[in-house]
Parts: C-alpha cells; sequence; structure tokens
C-alpha cells in the first residue's frame, strides 16, 4: 500500500519547535499519508500523545543515534515497510 | 519535553501544582522587595538579622518554590520519575511550608519568642522532607540513571542534609540545646545550601536542558558523571572535618570556587555553539546567570585573601544573580510550554499558541528588569541610597512573574471552559 510521506527534519531545531510541529503535522492527518519525523531524542511526549489519539506510532534510533519517529492515521498497514533505517 | 527515558502525560503534574508554587515563590520576592524598605543595606552584613531574614526570604521563599515547581514539572520528563498523586504531595508540602516559613522569619526578628524557632522547624522539616523523601526513593529506584537524575538526586539528598542541620541550628536558637557546634554547623549548612542543593541542581537540570533547549553539543561525560559527586563528596568531608578543623572550609570554598566557575564557563562556551544564531531571552538569563557565578566565585576567592568590606556582598549579590537568572532562564521556557502542552493533550483545538501564554517581548523585558535590579544592588554597596531602588524593582520583577502565571492560568482556564476540541484519531 502506498501512503504520501510528510517528513519533518527536526534534528537542528530548539525544544519544543520539533513537537509544535509534529503536533499540527498529527491535526491533518488522514488515511492516505503519514508523518516521518527524524529527531535527536526520542520524542516520548509527542509518541504518548499519538498514542492517546488512536495513532499507530514507530521509534526507532539508528546508528548515530538518532530517531525515527513514523506515525499514521491508517492503522491497516504495517509501519515498519516505511521505516528507512 | 524530550527525554530518552520517558514521559507519560498521565505522569504529567496538573498544571496547578506547577502554576501554584511559582506562585508562591513570586510572592516571596514580592515579599523580599518590600523587606528591603526596611532593612536596607543592612542586608550586606551576613551577620545582621536583616541579611538573615533577606537571604531565607531569597534562598527558602523563592529559590525552594520556584526549584519545587521545576522539580514536580521536570521529574517526570528528565528523570522518567513518576510522582503518584502529585496534587495531594504537593498539598502536603505547600501550605505547612509556607506557614513555617513565616514563622521562621517572625523567629528571626522577635527573638523573644524563641519557640517559634521549634514551631518553625516542625513545619519545615515536616514539609520539605514530606516532598522529598518520595523523591528520592522515586529516584533511587530508577534502573536507568541519566546524569541528570543522578545530580538531582544528590542535590534532594543535600536538601535533607541542609534540613536536618537546620534542625540542629534552631534547636540552639530556641535554647533547647546548648549547641557548642553552632559555628560549624552554620558554616556546613549555607555550604550545602548555596552549593549542594542551588548550585547542584542547576547544574544537574542543565546537563539535559541546554543540550535540549538550545540544541548545542552535548557536556564532556566526564563532567556529566563526576562534577556533581564531587561537590558533594568535597561538601560532606568538610561538613565532617570541620567539627575539628574549621579552616578546612577555605579549602572546600576555594575547591568548590574552581570547579562551579569551570562549569559556568563550558556551559558559556557551550551556548556560544548552539546551532541557532539569535539569542532570546532565556538564553541571556543563562549568559547572565553564569556569568555572575564566575563573578562570584571571584569575589569569593578574593574575599579569602583580603578584608575589603565590599567583596564578599559582591560575592552575595552575584550569586543571587546567578541562582535567580538561570530559574528565571527555565521559567519562561516552562510556563509557556506546560499551558500549551496539556491543553494540547486534552484535545483543544483552540490552545493558545506558547508565544501567546508569554510572548518573546515580555521575557526580554523582564530580561532588563532584572538587569537594572543587580546593577543597583551592586551600587546600593557605594551610594546606600539607591538600595530602595533596587526594593522597588526587586517588587516589580517579581510582580512580572506573578503577572504572567496568573494570565497563563487564564488562559488556560478559559480555553479548558470555551475552547474547541479536536479528536486527531477520529477525524
Amino acid at each position: 500500500m502506498s501512503l504520501r510521506k510528510i517528513g519533518l527534519d527536526t534534528r537542528g531545531l530548539e525544544h519544543p519547535e520539533p513537537l509544535e510541529m509534529a503536533i499540527k503535522i498529527l491535526k491533518n492527518l488522514d488515511n492516505e499519508t503519514y508523518l516521518y519525523m527524524l529527531h535527536r531524542k526520542k520524542p516520548l511526549p509527542l509518541i504518548d500523545l499519538a498514542k492517546e489519539h488512536d495513532f499507530q506510532v514507530l521509534g526507532k534510533e539508528d546508528t548515530a543515534n538518532e530517531w525515527h519517529i513514523l506515525i499514521s492515521k491508517n492503522k491497516t498497514i504495517d509501519l515498519n515497510d516505511f521505516l528507512d533505517v | 519535553m524530550f527525554s530518552q527515558n520517558g514521559l507519560s502525560l498521565d505522569q504529567a503534574p496538573p498544571i496547578t501544582v506547577v502554576f501554584k508554587f511559582f506562585f508562591v515563590g513570586a510572592m516571596f520576592g514580592i515579599l523580599s522587595g518590600i523587606s528591603l524598605f526596611f532593612y536596607r543595606v543592612e542586608i550586606f552584613d551576613s551577620s545582621s538579622v536583616a541579611a538573615i531574614t533577606f537571604t531565607h526570604l531569597l534562598t527558602l521563599g523563592v529559590m525552594l518554590s520556584f526549584m519545587f515547581a521545576a522539580l514536580f514539572q521536570m521529574l517526570p520528563v528528565i528523570a522518567g520519575v513518576t510522582l503518584t498523586s502529585p496534587q495531594h504531595k504537593s498539598n502536603l508540602l505547600l501550605y505547612p511550608f509556607i506557614s513555617g516559613l513565616i514563622t521562621l522569619l517572625l523567629g528571626f526578628n522577635i527573638p523573644q519568642y524563641p519557640w517559634l524557632f521549634l514551631l518553625a522547624a516542625g513545619l519545615l522539616v515536616f514539609s520539605i522532607l514530606s516532598a522529598i523523601l518520595p523523591m528520592l526513593s522515586k529516584l533511587w529506584s530508577l534502573e536507568h540513571h541519566s546524569p541528570s537524575s543522578k545530580g538531582i538526586g544528590i542535590a534532594l539528598f543535600s536538601l535533607s542534609i541542609i534540613v536536618l542541620l537546620a534542625l540542629y541550628l534552631l534547636a540552639t536558637q530556641s535554647g533547647t540545646i546548648d549547641g557548642i557546634y553552632y559555628p560549624q554547623v552554620k558554616t556546613a549548612h549555607y555550604s550545602f545550601g548555596l552549593f549542594g542543593w542551588i548550585g547542584l541542581l542547576i547544574i544537574s537540570i542543565s546537563f539535559q536542558v541546554i543540550e535540549m533547549f538550545y540544541v548545542t553539543p552535548p557536556y564532556p561525560s566526564s563532567i556529566s558523571k563526576y562534577l556533581p559527586f564531587s561537590l558533594f563528596l568535597f561538601l560532606s568531608i568538610s561538613t565532617f572535618i570541620g567539627f575539628f578543623y574549621p579552616d578546612i572550609w577555605n579549602i572546600t570554598h576555594f575547591l568548590l570556587a574552581l570547579l562551579l566557575s569551570f562549569y559556568a564557563i563550558l556551559t558559556l562556551k557551550r551556548l556560544t555553539q548552539k546551532k541557532r544564531p539569535l539569542s532570546d531571552a532565556t538564553v541571556w538569563f543563562w549568559r547572565i546567570g553564569l556569568s555572575s557565578l564566575v563573578t562570584s566565585m571571584f569575589f569569593m576567592l578574593l574575599g579569602e585573601f583580603t578584608s575589603f568590606t565590599f567583596i564578599k556582598p559582591l560575592s552575595y549579590i552575584f550569586f543571587a544573580s546567578f541562582a535567580l537568572s538561570i530559574v528565571f532562564a527555565m521559567f519562561y521556557k516552562i510556563v509557556p510550554f506546560l499551558t500549551w502542552f496539556h491543553l494540547n493533550s486534552q484535545g483543544y483545538f483552540t490552545a493558545p499558541m506558547m508565544h501567546e501564554v508569554i510572548h518573546p517581548k515580555t521575557a526580554k523585558k523582564h530580561l532588563y528588569i532584572h538587569l537594572a535590579t543587580i546593577v543597583t544592588f551592586i551600587v546600593s554597596l557605594f551610594v546606600n541610597t539607591i538600595i530602595f531602588i533596587s526594593a522597588i524593582l526587586t517588587i516589580l520583577s517579581f510582580s512580572w512573574i506573578a503577572y504572567q502565571i496568573i494570565h497563563a492560568n487564564k488562559l488556560y482556564k478559559e480555553t479548558q471552559k470555551n475552547g474547541e476540541k479536536f479528536d486527531m484519531g477520529n477525524m
């Protein structure tokens, strides 16, 4: 299944801009789109908030200790298929 | 807030807990400004009742309240510590703490009622320990520690030592015990207070927030791993040896001054390496605070070698500037974030943005008020009547803070009452 990726690279952004931007995107996600976020740390408040609002969430740390966070509203897909680590 | 360790929305404390402590701190700050009209430059004589009262207004009333506000908010965030029933715990701390502190201040000023010291001791020991012991126990049982969580644990442990030392001092003041070790315990009490609690807590929190807030390179791991424990070790050893050889504190203060100056310069350097070239008010509060720490330590060292009248008061003024500047920096990060985040997590579509809670220009104006306050305190050492301007500016500075809390709380309540809710998962 192909979904449109909404990329968000927040590695160089100061707290709490990444969270602010991600929440803005989450509010507009539909079944055809997913958020792919890059962050220096694991953004647990975002993950928590997304889960509480019934999104599917996947977080993975790469070898450079950076976090890849994938969030989708569509629950029929496997986010691992879209992971680029 | 972002963490490796974890924050659940369920773990985050109710916003009123954090706001209450910030507000109480601001009220004691205003009171400290009012007290200056009566005590004037007598506050610079460290053995006077004026100095002791003013110091406790700032350290206990302002700093401890602000630091508890920050701890209730940040412990779940930067240390992954879940505080069960934070509302209940905060109430258990807040009301006896306020009553205890007021009783203590009355005790200092009305020496004919020594029982006030015993009452103050009971209230303060009960309230402070009932708040920090659960925090310490939760920190102790953490499986994975970060340098920040370890440092906060050591700072809280130092606070419990300060409380126990204060108990001895108050028992002596009330006439309950002879207090033959009063001078030694007093030195240990204020040294632990300034370096082991205020200094160490700021240092430990900075290990996490400087990198996170300002996108700087991390601290060298040797510093973040060993600095907090080294500070604590110096203080503990000196407290013990100080009973037999009080001059040990000269060596300890020298070592502490070197370590703290090194930390401050390292952090200032980190702030020059931040990714974004523009600096908001909070960065400037950090810069002022860290520069004040270096200056304070310089005057403290100078005070060991010379008896020039203004040296020690300058050291006190700059230390207060260090602590307050950084507390203000944290305040302007925490309050807008908390308001915005709590409302978003509750699903309010119309939640105010962070800059609507406290506008960056508002923080910048406070920065100028704060700077002017420090300058007038310094000038008042030479032109004594300027202390009245310091008093007015101190009242203005803390009223500014109090207004921001009232404004944020009003926005929060209004959004909860009239705000439009979204349901992201089911839209």
